[in-house]
């Protein structure tokens, strides 16, 4: 099947998980989502789980967390 | 009667000023008012919570928060509901093995009063026969499932409920399927006396059942994106509420007209939606996510089982005597591999040190072996392979650490090396010793992580056959099997000048 991440299409095999469409992308991006560095949402804005369970044609897009505000 | 509530527009904003006292006090516990000094809804509208999670997946530590919040909000609120969008099960050994598999989960949502719960993809994972142990009092649906008698007797396509003052609520399931097979994303074995259709046309029929209820519920199993292509076409549901997707729908959304709700995944937050029904029809309909984190207040009884399930002693129970032990990357590699490649009837299977945890299996191995062993829950994905594809996965191995780094079952392999790393060839064998033929393919197993990390060609792109590494092994060494061939097994070699060996 095939998802969009950050624009760019994947062919990933069948039953694949949000963390697998990642590793297959970029191994960069993957260890960035891993610190919790980056977040990943869909094609709506909505944050996803790594291990949300995808369907042919859908969208990711990775992007960094908010920076934290300073501390008071 | 007199009504309590003003109407128009100052009705509204009444409802808004209680829709935010209610979801406040279930998250920082505000002192609530005196009963008499709360404003009661005439018996023709109503003023509905419905508590909804989803894709909980065996983590069980927040429903004593789960407990907590909707025992309060039934204290002051008359019609509380709790929904689940399916995937309980899967996902954690200490529910994955007990005894019964997923037994806890089930007595857990039993306790916290689950009202309906709509089945998901993995509520199949341990089989009909299970699946059927799920308590009486919870009905189960799913509008696209066709079970023959007796299979799934506690599934139907939608269910009724009734709030006090007599509101209808008709809540219809659907569940996901793959567009390749039809099916569910679960083992074709499973599932095989069961019939699936495509849930969005199976939705369209559900259009009837408008007529008959003042608030009619979408609880799906089938990802956000298709929860919103549902909406578009079916303004008639006021509520969808869905899983699979794992996604975090905080605000729940509007889309034609329709809520759309999801609450994430493992039990990290708990979705609540509020509705006000006014004259047979949902006025008002609001939805957030609490985050579980955030909450303090826990149930002491529910909290008290958690605990208990946590001492499970299955995960200490021995399922293999060995008469050595195994260890190594070479043997446990290829301990694992075997299992794999029995468990699924595959040629050929591959493990990756890296996922190789543990140093060696003690004599009496136990489920918590196996689950340290393969802690992270890989799925095998099978793969059609050329021999030439083959050697391409086991070129992008050698090339992470310039040494052997994949085991393998059902055919053995040497990498030939120059003095600078570089591969000069990789020679492929069956386990006899001749060469695999090189104008056929194989059916190869591989860990999702191989599968998605490593950088190699393959015309098939393969697809999940929904079992972990870890339970094939428990499968493996359940069966009788000899463990006396592992010791000093060796199925991957390397041949490099010395001075290579030392780069």
């Amino acid at each position: 099947m095939h998802v969009k991440v950050n624009g760019q299409t994947i062919e990933i095999f069948a039953g694949a998980r949000v963390r697998d469409v990642l590793r297959k992308y970029s191994r960069a991006e993957w260890t960035l989502v891993m610190k919790n560095k980056k977040k990943v949402s869909d094609a709506h804005g909505h944050e996803v789980g790594l291990d949300g369970e995808l369907n042919g044609g859908e969208e990711l897009v990775i992007q960094a967390r908010a920076a934290a505000g300073p501390r008071l | 009667m007199k009504r309590l509530l003003p109407a128009g527009p100052a009705r509204r904003l009444l409802f808004l000023a209680l829709l935010g006292v209610f979801v406040l006090s279930s998250c920082v516990n505000l002192p609530r008012p005196p009963a008499e000094a709360r404003v009661v809804p005439a018996p023709a509208e109503a003023h509905i919570v419905i508590f909804h999670s989803n894709d909980v997946h065996g983590k069980i530590d927040n429903f004593a928060k789960v407990a907590a919040i909707i025992k309060t909000e039934r204290k002051s609120s008359t019609d509380v509901f709790f929904f689940s969008a399916g995937d309980n099960f899967a996902g954690d050994p200490v529910i994955d093995r007990a005894d019964p598999p997923g037994g806890p989960m089930m007595e857990l949502l039993d306790r916290l009063g689950l009202d309906v719960l709509c089945l998901g993809n993995h509520e199949f994972d341990y089989g009909l026969e299970i699946l059927r142990k799920f308590p009486a009092r919870i009905p189960t649906v799913s509008a696209n499932i066709e079970a023959p008698p007796g299979v799934l007797p506690a599934l139907r396509p939608w269910v009724v409920l009734k709030t006090k003052a007599g509101i209808k609520i008709v809540v219809f399931g659907l569940i996901q399927i793959e567009p390749g097979n039809g099916l569910p994303s679960t083992h074709p074995d499973r599932i095989k006396e069961l019939r699936f259709s495509k849930p969005l046309a199976r939705a369209l029929e559900m259009k009837k059942l408008r007529a008959s209820s003042q608030v009619l519920i979408g609880l799906t199993h089938l990802g956000h994106e298709q929860d919103l292509l549902l909406a578009g076409e079916m303004p008639e549901i006021d509520v969808i509420i869905g899983g699979h997707s794992h996604t975090r729908v905080n605000p729940a959304e509007s889309v034609n007209g329709v809520l759309v709700a999801q609450a994430g995944s493992d039990n990290a937050y708990l979705g609540r939606i509020d509705l006000l029904v006014m004259n047979g029809r949902v006025v008002e309909k609001k939805g957030r996510l609490i985050d579980l984190n955030l909450v303090k207040d826990e149930d002491e009884t529910i909290k008290a089982i958690i605990t208990k399930i946590y001492r499970n002693p299955e995960l200490a129970r021995v399922i293999a005597k060995a008469p050595l032990e195994i260890g190594g990357k070479n043997a446990l590699g290829s301990l694992m591999t075997d299992a794999i490649r029995k468990a699924h009837g595959l040629d050929i299977a591959f493990q990756n040190n890296g996922g190789i945890r543990l140093n060696r299996l003690p004599l009496d191995i136990t489920l918590k072996d196996v689950y340290t062993l393969e802690p992270f829950g890989n799925q095998i994905v099978e793969i059609i392979m050329t021999p030439a594809e083959i050697r391409s996965l086991i070129k992008n191995s050698w090339e992470k650490k310039n040494d052997i780094d994949l085991q393998v079952s059902g055919m053995t392999y040497t990498v030939r090396a120059d003095s600078a790393n570089r591969i000069k060839d990789i020679k492929l064998n069956n386990p006899d010793g001749s060469p695999l033929a090189e104008d056929r393919t194989y059916k190869v197993g591989l860990s999702s992580f191989i599968a998605s990390a490593y950088s190699f060609s393959h015309q098939d792109p393969g697809r999940s056959l929904y079992a972990t590494t870890a339970d094939d092994i428990i499968l493996y060494l359940q069966s009788g099997i000899d463990l006396g061939m592992y010791r000093d097994v060796r199925r991957a070699f390397s041949e490099k000048p010395p001075e290579a060996s030392r780069n």
